[in-house]
C-alpha cells in the first residue's frame, strides 16, 4: 500500500520535474531569463549529452571500445555544412577550388540535411563495422581511432566538396534553443527505449560475456553492427547540430583529440549509465566555465596571487578529474540509473548512518 | 566522502546556473565606471598555446605602455579558447555578455576566430585580429578587422622577389590540411603565374601531411623538374627539415618560406643549410619601420629579458592590434560598438609597429609593406622592405 502511494509520487515528481525543466529552458530561449552566455553554453551541453549518450550505447552498454566518435561527428557536421550554406555565399567560400558544379547548386533544408548527415554516418559505420568489429577490445579501439582519423584526411583532400583546410563557414544559425534540446530529449529517449528493448538486453548480454551471449542464441555479429551504427547516427545528429551551433567546420576540429571530450563524459558519468552520462555532459560543459574564475587574476587583501592566471583552469580541471577517477571508480553512476529510489536511500543511509553514530554515544 | 564529494559537485552545478544568470543585470554599470574593458581571447592551452601566448604578451605589453583611453583606465579581460572552437564560441559570448567588454582582440589560429565571427557580428561589438590570416576570418563580416597582412599579399610579395632574382620556374611544397600553408602555397602559384604569364611556370606542387619528417620523395621529385626557386610555407619545425634533406640532395634552388621561417630553431636545426633561404616577415627590429616600432623594440626587448632572442612577429601584431583599437576608441570618443567600427573603419595612415596601416573594405590591413630576409652566417639578416601597390 506505502509503497504503491510513493511510486505514485514518484511519477507526480517526475512529471514536476519534466515541467520545470521545459519552461526553464523555455524561458530561457524566451529571453526572460539568462543571456547569451547561458544559452550557448547549454546548448553546447545539450549536443555533447547527444554525442555522449550514443557514444555510451557502443562503449558502455554493448561493450565495444571503439574512438570513432569524432569521425562520425564530422561525417554529420560536413553533410549538413555543405547542404545548408546558402548559395549565393558559396562562391566566396571556395575560393581557392571550385564547389563542384553539381554539389553548388544543392540546397537542403537543415533538418533534412541533418538526418542526412546521420543516416550517412550510420551508412559509413556498417561498411566500416563489417570488417572491424570482428576485433575486440584494445585492437578494435585502435581501428576506429584510426577510421576517424582516415575520415578527417578524407575531408582535408576532397576539397572541392569540404573547400579542405580551409574549411566552410556561414553555416545558417537556429532560431531556437529547443532545436538542440530537442533533439537531444528525442535521442535519449530513443536510446532508453532501445535499451530497455529486447535488442537492448542482447547489447548488454554481449558486453557481459560474449561466449555465453552467442550460446543464448544472439547473433553476436548482427547485434554489434547495429549498435555501431546507431551510435554513429546520433553522433552524426550531434555532430551536425555542432556545425550548426558554431556555425562553421574545418577538419582541424575533428581531431582524434575530440573523442576523448566524450570518452571523459562517458567514464564520469559511468559507463553503462543514460542518467550518468547526461548529467556528466552537462557538469563537464558548465564545469569547465565555472572554472574560468581560475584564469582572471584575482587579488586577495592586496596580493596578487600569481598561481591565478590564464591556463590555471586546465591544471584544476584534471586534478578535480583526477580526484573523480580516484573517489569513484565506476564514474559517478556506474551501471545505475539515477532513480527516486536511490536518492531516497541516498539520504535514508545518511541519516540512518547519523542515528548509528548518534545511538553509539 | 563520496557522498560529500557529489553532494559538493552537484551544488557547483547549481551554483553555476545561478550565478550565469543572476550576473546578467550587474554588467550595464560598467560601461559607466571608471574602466573600460576589452576583451581578449586566445588560445593559452591546446594546440596552438604557445603561439597564443606570445601574441597575449604583445597584446600585454601594449596595456602597460598605454593603459588609459579617453581618460580612462583600460582593463584587458582575458580568456583562454583551448584552441577549440566550441569553447571559443562560448569563451567570447562570455566576453560579450558577462564581461561587456567594448572591443576584442585575437586571436591566434583562423578557425577559432572564424567560429567567433558570427556572435561578434550579432552582438555589434567591433574585433581585431592579430594574426588570423585566413580570408574567410573578415569576409562579410562588417566587425572582424584584423592586424596582419594577408596571404594574398604574403604570396604576391614572395612571387615578385622570385621574379626579380631572375627565376623562371618555381616549385612549391605545402602542408596538407594546414590553412595557412595551402593559402599561401595557392595564393604565390597565382601570382606567379600571373607575374611571369606563363601557366607553365610552376613545375610541381606537393603536399606532405603534418608530421612528416621524411621529404626525400617530394624533393627527389622535385630535383628532377630542376625549379629555379622552391616556395614551402611551412611551420618552423618542419622547414629546417625540408633544408637540410633538399641541401643534402645536391638541389641548388632558391629556397624560400613565409613568415614563420623567422624563427631562431630554424637556423639552429638546419645549420649551415640554413645559409641563404628566403623568407618573408612582418616587421624587421633591426630596421623598424616606424617611430612606433622602434620604441616597441627598444621597449620590448628589455621586457623580454632574453626569454626569447628575437622579438615574435605576432607579438607586435598583438601591440599593433591593441594600439589600433585603442586609438579607435579615442577617435570615436565613445565606447558604444557602432561607433568603435566605424572609427576602426575610417583609420588612416595609423603608424603602428609593423608598418602604416589602413583597413580595405572588408576590414583587412591594407599594409604597404613586407619585409624580406635572408639567413647570413648563423642570422636572419634584413634583405629588403618591399612595397607592392
Amino acid at each position: 500500500m506505502i509503497d504503491q502511494r510513493k511510486k505514485h509520487n514518484f511519477k507526480l515528481y517526475n512529471i514536476i520535474i519534466f515541467i520545470v525543466f521545459v519552461a526553464f529552458i523555455t524561458a530561457l530561449d524566451l529571453k526572460f531569463l539568462g543571456d547569451d552566455y547561458v544559452r550557448r553554453v547549454l546548448s553546447l551541453a545539450a549536443i555533447y549529452t547527444i554525442v555522449s549518450v550514443s557514444m555510451n550505447l557502443v562503449n558502455g552498454f554493448t561493450g565495444l571500445f571503439s574512438l570513432g566518435q569524432a569521425g562520425f561527428m564530422a561525417v554529420g557536421a560536413y553533410t549538413v555544412a555543405i547542404f545548408t550554406v546558402p548559395l549565393e555565399k558559396r562562391a566566396a567560400i571556395f575560393y581557392v577550388v571550385d564547389q563542384n558544379p553539381v554539389l553548388a547548386q544543392i540546397h537542403l533544408p537543415f533538418v533534412v540535411a541533418l538526418i542526412l548527415g546521420g543516416l550517412l554516418s550510420a551508412l559509413i559505420a556498417i561498411l566500416i563495422g563489417i570488417p572491424v568489429l570482428r576485433l575486440r577490445s584494445d585492437y578494435l579501439a585502435i581501428a576506429t581511432l584510426g577510421f576517424s582519423e582516415i575520415i578527417r584526411i578524407i575531408l582535408t583532400n576532397a576539397k572541392s566538396i569540404t573547400n579542405g583546410a580551409l574549411g566552410i563557414k556561414g553555416i545558417p544559425e537556429m532560431p531556437t534553443m529547443w532545436v538542440f534540446f530537442g533533439v537531444m530529449i528525442l535521442s535519449v529517449t530513443l536510446i532508453v527505449l532501445l535499451i530497455n528493448s529486447s535488442y537492448g538486453r542482447a547489447f548488454k548480454a554481449i558486453r557481459e560475456d560474449e561466449i555465453a551471449a552467442e550460446a543464448m542464441g544472439i547473433n553476436l555479429f548482427k547485434h554489434k553492427v547495429m549498435s555501431f551504427a546507431i551510435g554513429a547516427f546520433f553522433a552524426g545528429i550531434g555532430g551536425g547540430l555542432l556545425a550548426s551551433l558554431l556555425g562553421t567546420v574545418d577538419p582541424k576540429q575533428f581531431y582524434f583529440t575530440m573523442t576523448y571530450n566524450f570518452l571523459l563524459i562517458i567514464v564520469l558519468g559511468g559507463m553503462g549509465s543514460i542518467s550518468g552520462t547526461v548529467i556528466a555532459s552537462f557538469i563537464v560543459t558548465i564545469g569547465l566555465e565555472v572554472l574560468r574564475f581560475f584564469d582572471e587574476p584575482l587579488t586577495l587583501l592586496g596580493f596578487n596571487i600569481p598561481l591565478f592566471r590564464a591556463g590555471f583552469r586546465m591544471v584544476i580541471f584534471s586534478a578535480l578529474l583526477m580526484i573523480l577517477v580516484l573517489f569513484f571508480r565506476n564514474g559517478l553512476l556506474g551501471q545505475k540509473e539515477l532513480s527516486w529510489d536511490m536518492i531516497t536511500s541516498w539520504f535514508n543511509k545518511k541519516t540512518l548512518r547519523r542515528k548509528e553514530k548518534g545511538g553509539a554515544l | 566522502m563520496k557522498r560529500k564529494l557529489s553532494l559538493l559537485l552537484s551544488l557547483l552545478m547549481i551554483f553555476t546556473m545561478f550565478t550565469a544568470c543572476s550576473k546578467q543585470g550587474a554588467g550595464t554599470e560598467t560601461s559607466n565606471s571608471d574602466v573600460i574593458k576589452i576583451g581578449v581571447f586566445e588560445p593559452l592551452t591546446g594546440e596552438n598555446g604557445g603561439g597564443g601566448l606570445q601574441e597575449l604578451d604583445g597584446i600585454k605589453y601594449a596595456n602597460k605602455m598605454y593603459p588609459e583611453v579617453l581618460g580612462k583606465k583600460i582593463e584587458l579581460v582575458i580568456v583562454d579558447n583551448k584552441s577549440d572552437k566550441g569553447e571559443a564560441t562560448t569563451a567570447v559570448t562570455r566576453l560579450i555578455e558577462k564581461d561587456k567588454v567594448v572591443a576584442i582582440i585575437g586571436s591566434y589560429g583562423s578557425g577559432v576566430s572564424i567560429a567567433a565571427g558570427d556572435i561578434i557580428k550579432n552582438a555589434k561589438i567591433p574585433a581585431m585580429g592579430a594574426s588570423c590570416t585566413n580570408p574567410m576570418v573578415t569576409q562579410g563580416n562588417e566587425y572582424y578587422f584584423r592586424a596582419c597582412f594577408l596571404d594574398p599579399f604574403q604570396g604576391r610579395v614572395m612571387a615578385n622577389y622570385a621574379l626579380q632574382q631572375g627565376a623562371k620556374t618555381a616549385a612549391v611544397i605545402m602542408q596538407n590540411g594546414d590553412d595557412y600553408s595551402v593559402g599561401l602555397g595557392n595564393f604565390f602559384i597565382d601570382a606567379f603565374k600571373e607575374l611571369t604569364n606563363d601557366p607553365n611556370c610552376i613545375v610541381d606542387v606537393s603536399e606532405f601531411q603534418v608530421n612528416d619528417t621524411d621529404f626525400n620523395a617530394i624533393l627527389t621529385n622535385i630535383k628532377a623538374k630542376n625549379p629555379d626557386v622552391i616556395f614551402a610555407p611551412s611551420s618552423a619545425t618542419t622547414a629546417p627539415l625540408i633544408i637540410k634533406q633538399a641541401r643534402a640532395l645536391g638541389i641548388k634552388s632558391l629556397i624560400m618560406g613565409g613568415d614563420t621561417w623567422e624563427n631562431p630553431s630554424v637556423i639552429e636545426v638546419a645549420g649551415a643549410d640554413a645559409e641563404g633561404i628566403v623568407l618573408s616577415t612582418f616587421f624587421d627590429e633591426n630596421d623598424p619601420a616606424t617611430e612606433e616600432a622602434k620604441k616597441f623594440v627598444e621597449g620590448y626587448k628589455k621586457e623580454l629579458a632574453g626569454k626569447e632572442p628575437i622579438i615574435p612577429a605576432v607579438a607586435a601584431l598583438g601591440y599593433d592590434a591593441y594600439l589600433l583599437v585603442r586609438d579607435a576608441i579615442e577617435r570615436a570618443g565613445s565606447t558604444n560598438g557602432e561607433a568603435i567600427k566605424d572609427a576602426l573603419k575610417a583609420t588612416k595612415d595609423f603608424e603602428g609597429v609593423t608598418g602604416i596601416i589602413n583597413f580595405t573594405e572588408e576590414g583587412d590591413a591594407d599594409k604597404n609593406i613586407a619585409v624580406i630576409k635572408t639567413v647570413k652566417g648563423g642570422q636572419f639578416v634584413y634583405i629588403d622592405t618591399v612595397e607592392v601597390k
